[in-house]
């Protein structure tokens, strides 16, 4: 299993950390922002966009708008996910909003309150990210998963699943056995899961990015 | 999951049953031994229930004699749901696929066939059976649809804002279409033109059931919060509840004297647990009646006229009808 001390970085966070770190040379009378940008909107490509997912009949509407998912001290494996958000076009789409739910570590939704369930407002760059722990499974579905419901204006609402390489379910080979969860129709969706920490503290990270179609 | 009464589990537990209301077992209904019966409709006057068995085809059984009267199918698609129009005189089936059949009773003489969007999971025919409304599931959320029977052609499509829809009802006088949508709204249009009329937002959580009770003013709507709204049909603001139950609303219907309500309910923390259909006075919002049985899984059912519930349930080739009051 890869490990890393951080979720990666966008292409332009690349670019001003280089800046900063005096590996990269600014020869310009426009600021290192302003390059910066320059860059990002050149290194932009098109987007497939985010293969969609059932909604599922949990969604909660009105959730916090908050990256801090899990509580201290709650159970099960420590999860990172973080990402940015993209239109077909490669635009960074910095007016996003991404409401994400999952189940408790034991597969449990909360229908009462909003445990493990949040609203994040992207930043600058388009990115998000929030701290939660591993989905259980629960009886009536298969596999690990978090619900994206992901909009911004003049795009379409984008409803996905974000799954994890490591579901036992894939038995480490979801190439071939994604499709054991009848309900993932795309391998994309299932990303890699990268352990952080020691040992003693471990925490899950994965880096889903999104794209939405525009309308 | 948004079928009628369509609990699936194998493995049931054992809970205790000392408030439940007995079952009376009213007909078994064999079905050839390669075609169990998967789920059920029962015409609102209870003399036909239409099964949609594993071979692929929809077998359609007197009540209650039992008698074999047709057998009908999608060709090479499996079904999703039978539903029948409220006098019994027509019965739609839609597959998973997409494809929707209308079958004129008592002959089975097809009366129209189109193509919905995706696998139709919740579907309507209006009173005055001009109109029907469905549901169809797709991963890209289409909207629910809107046909005109008269000249099979769709009149227009009811977007949500996201997400598609879940349930579907139309009023008595066939003049409304209440849909619930994915997004947790309650959209109520005028049948005839999906015309917006009213819009109720302040759900959380999704709705699963909706069913219009028998004068036409209120609308029952149940689901993940697991309670039962009342709304006024004019306007869509929910005038009452009833008493919050441990289970999530999947499924609701008025009885024909307007005076009950039945419930399904499901355990969302596994589906295959059991949980009771209920039998609400509409007017105490009471209890009347809790349908729980550990050997009896409903795969469909409906009220008839003389006011008992009808419940079928299927064990191997078997399907047993039974009632309650």
């Amino acid at each position: 299993m890869a490990t890393m001390s951080q979720p990666a970085l966008t292409r332009r966070e690349v670019l001003e950390k280089c800046i900063a770190l005096g590996t990269v040379a600014i020869a310009s009378s426009y600021s290192a922002g302003a390059m910066a940008a320059a860059f990002a909107e050149q290194e932009k490509r098109p987007r497939k966009p985010t293969p969609p997912n059932d909604l599922g009949p949990f969604y909660k509407k009105r959730a916090p708008q908050t990256a801090l998912l899990r509580a201290p001290g709650d159970p099960g494996m420590p999860l990172t996910v973080s990402g940015q958000v993209f239109n077909t076009r490669g635009d960074a789409l910095s007016n996003a909003v991404v409401e994400v739910w999952q189940t408790d570590h034991l597969g449990h939704y909360d229908l009462d309150g909003y445990r493990y369930r949040g609203k994040l407002v992207v930043d600058s760059s388009a990115a998000y990210k929030f701290d939660s722990v591993m989905p259980g499974h629960y009886p009536d579905r298969v596999c690990q998963h978090v619900h994206y419901l992901v909009t911004a204006p003049g795009h379409k609402p984008l409803i996905t699943q974000l799954y994890f390489a490591t579901d036992p379910v894939f038995e480490g080979d979801p190439d071939h056995n994604f499709t054991r969860d009848p309900l993932i129709h795309s391998r994309e969706l299932v990303r890699p899961v990268m352990l952080t920490g020691d040992p003693h503290d471990v925490l899950a990270a994965v880096r889903f990015e999104l794209a939405l179609e525009l309308l | 999951m948004r079928r009628w009464l369509a609990f699936s589990g194998t493995v049931l537990l054992l809970l205790p049953a000392l408030f439940a209301q007995s079952l009376k077992l009213e007909k078994t209904i064999s079905s050839p031994a390669d075609a169990p019966v998967q789920f059920t409709a029962v015409s609102a006057k209870g003399d036909l229930i239409a099964g949609a068995c594993k071979d692929g085809r929809v077998r359609l059984w007197s009540f209650p004699s039992g008698e074999l009267r047709q057998v009908l199918d999608l060709k090479d698609e499996k079904i999703s749901g039978v539903w029948f129009s409220n006098d019994g005189s027509l019965l739609a089936v839609g597959g998973t696929r997409g494809s929707v059949k209308i079958w004129q009773l008592p002959l089975g003489k097809l009366k129209l066939e189109f193509r919905a969007a995706g696998q139709v999971d919740a579907l309507a025919i209006s009173p005055n059976r001009e109109l029907l409304a469905l549901v169809p599931s797709s991963e890209s959320a289409s909207p629910a649809e809107l046909w005109d029977l008269t000249v099979g052609k769709e009149v227009t499509e009811l977007p949500a804002k996201f997400g598609g829809s879940l349930a579907l009802a139309f009023s008595p006088d066939s003049q409304r279409l209440a849909v619930a949508d994915a997004d947790t709204e309650i959209r109520i249009f005028e049948a005839q033109t999906g015309a917006i009329r009213a819009t109720n937002d302040d759900f959380l959580l999704e709705i699963f059931a909706v069913a219009f009770s028998a004068d036409g003013k209120s609308i029952f709507a149940g689901g993940a919060d697991k309670t039962i709204s009342v709304m006024d049909a004019a306007s869509g603001k929910v005038t009452g509840t009833f008493p919050k139950q441990a289970f999530v609303v999947q499924q609701l219907q008025t009885s024909h004297d307007g005076k009950f309500l039945a419930a399904a309910y499901f355990d969302e923390t596994n589906m295959r647990n059991p949980a009771p259909v209920l039998i609400w006075n509409i007017a105490t919002q009471k209890v009347q009646s809790t349908i729980l049985q550990p050997d009896v899984t409903p795969n469909g059912g409906g009220f008839v006229p003389d006011g008992r519930l009808l419940l079928t349930s299927s064990s191997g080739n078997m399907l047993k009808v039974w009632s309650a009051r």
